[in-house]
């Protein structure tokens, strides 16, 4: 952010803090795409993750006096976006695969691959909940390992085996055609690692 | 040969997962609804009530009288909610600034207290 | 809060702990803080709030009783009559405003004041001084000063307050409102206090 986004955004903040309504509205439209994204990559629905995002929200307006910077509103709509959807999955206890309600739009990417990565999403909802999340939080956010152990309350430890094992088990299940939710995927088998287990 | 092909495998996954997990808008709708959730939370005479416009004038001059007197009542309160609202921020800062420091002092305190001695009843 | 500390406090206080809602001493009145110009022209962060008992009020109005953070902080300022905070923050270190430190000691050492605490660490360049006013054998009144090297506040409460709450309850503060255990705050958890 450069000097002059960071001076409107506090000043944004500052506003919003006293009961400006504008102010207000204009934060969540500044931050209503990462706020959706995480809980949509979370929860895999959209009217659950629309749901979900604007009690974030409505949260956020009951806390504008606490909040300090534009840094520390980012981190605090990240961590309670995270930790409410943690316990939604959790609360429900649904982490089978489910397809996205809606198909979403076509990456611009000449490399882009629709079935492959609708393919992913459906392998990322069968992880539990804090897998999953440090997944959604690397490779959506692009946190590093610290910034992801702070956001979502564990070691460092933790959170670089979540990723290890999940990325191990991306891979191996993505090797295997017809593994997971999506069903038969395009993608060439590729031969395993030596010495490590598939997913099915 | 098979930690490179490990190293290429992990790259691919990653580059194909930030691809699948690129951030997405929500529907047009969204900050209309958080604003509207918002509203109904807030107490009922921060809203300002319905008036209907009536026929003849000098209904239409009470009506206009009694919509001047209530928007000035809702900015009155409005600008009430605003300084309560402020007041409660700046106390909220005060307290948090306030306990900081005491914690301050009680880290120092016991910083410079000697180790409680066993035979000792305390210090 | 440590025993030392406690016991500071019983022992001036006393018969009544800070703690106790005073229906019968006067509050102290308010100190008049100094502007500290020099400090706030330099400070890449300043805090600076004076709340009287009306204001007080008002803000309490606000406050979401349904909210444990709220409702803490509802319960702190109950039988305030003021709260006046100035707080700088610097990029770098600061010279010690000595001279406007010493118009507040001034006030300090009327009568009715009295020290509580005073730490200085030398080698943190720290210093630390908490008085408190008596009146009729009762606390009504606080004053902390704390400079550090890239930090300088002065705090004065009017009122009986409770110091353990308060310290605990800085804890909850520039955190997420939802129940997670608490480890952005610097330093740790305190000691346990002594018996």
């Amino acid at each position: 952010m450069s000097a002059d986004e960071a001076c409107t955004s506090r000043a944004l903040l500052a506003r919003a803090t006293a009961g400006d309504a504008a102010a207000f509205g204009t934060l969540v439209r500044m931050h209503q795409r990462p706020v959706y994204s995480l809980a949509l990559r979370m929860l895999s629905d959209r009217h659950r993750a629309e749901d979900l995002a604007q009690e974030v929200f409505l949260q956020l307006y009951r806390s504008l006096a606490h909040l300090e910077s534009e840094d520390h509103l980012s981190f605090w709509l990240r961590r309670v976006t995270m930790h409410r959807a943690i316990d939604r999955l959790r609360r429900e206890r649904r982490y089978a695969a489910m397809p996205l309600a809606d198909a979403e739009m076509a990456s611009d990417s000449a490399d882009a691959d629709p079935m492959l990565e609708r393919r992913l999403r459906g392998l990322l909802e069968e992880l539990a909940p804090a897998a999953r999340a440090v997944i959604v939080l690397r490779y959506q956010e692009d946190l590093d390992p610290v910034e992801i152990g702070r956001t979502l309350k564990m070691s460092v430890n933790t959170v670089k085996s979540h990723l290890k094992r999940s990325l191990a088990l991306l891979r191996a299940a993505l090797a295997v055609p017809g593994s997971g939710a999506g069903g038969g995927s395009p993608t060439p088998p590729r031969p395993l690692p030596s010495g490590h287990r598939s997913l099915v | 040969m098979s930690q490179d092909m490990n190293r290429d495998d992990n790259h691919d996954v990653e580059q194909r997962l930030r691809a699948a997990l690129r951030p997405v808008d929500p529907g047009a709708g969204f900050v209309a609804g958080v604003m509207a959730r918002i509203a109904a939370e807030r107490p009922r005479s921060a809203r300002l009530p319905r008036t209907r416009a009536a026929a003849g004038w000098l209904t239409f001059a009470l009506a206009a009288s009694i919509v001047l007197a209530l928007l000035v009542a809702h900015q009155q309160q409005a600008r009430r909610t605003q300084q309560g609202l402020e007041a409660r921020r700046q106390l909220i800062q005060a307290l948090r600034v306030a306990g900081d420091k005491l914690e301050l002092v009680s880290r120092m305190v016991n910083a410079q207290q000697p180790p409680p001695n066993s035979s000792n009843s305390g210090a | 809060m440590n025993s030392l500390l406690r016991r500071c406090i019983l022992t001036l206080a006393a018969p009544a702990a800070l703690g106790v809602r005073l229906a019968v001493a006067a509050p102290a009145a308010p100190l008049k803080l100094p502007e500290f110009e020099s400090l706030a022209a330099k400070a890449s962060e300043s805090v600076n709030v004076s709340l009287d008992s009306s204001l007080l009020g008002l803000a309490a109005g606000f406050l979401d009783p349904k909210d444990p953070q709220d409702a803490g902080a509802k319960q702190l300022i109950a039988g305030l009559k003021g709260i006046y905070v100035r707080n700088y923050t610097f990029d770098r270190d600061i010279t010690y405003p000595a001279a406007e430190v010493e118009a507040l000691r001034r006030q300090l050492a009327a009568p009715g004041w009295q020290s509580l605490v005073k730490v200085r660490k030398e080698k943190d360049h720290t210093n630390v001084d908490i008085y408190i006013s008596v009146d009729q054998g009762k606390a009504n009144g606080l004053a902390i000063i704390v400079s550090e090297p890239r930090e300088f506040t002065v705090v004065n409460i009017v009122g009986a307050i409770d110091l353990e709450k308060l310290r605990r309850l800085e804890g909850k503060f520039g955190v997420p409102k939802i129940p997670l255990p608490d480890d952005d705050h610097p330093g740790g958890a305190p000691a346990p206090a002594h018996p």
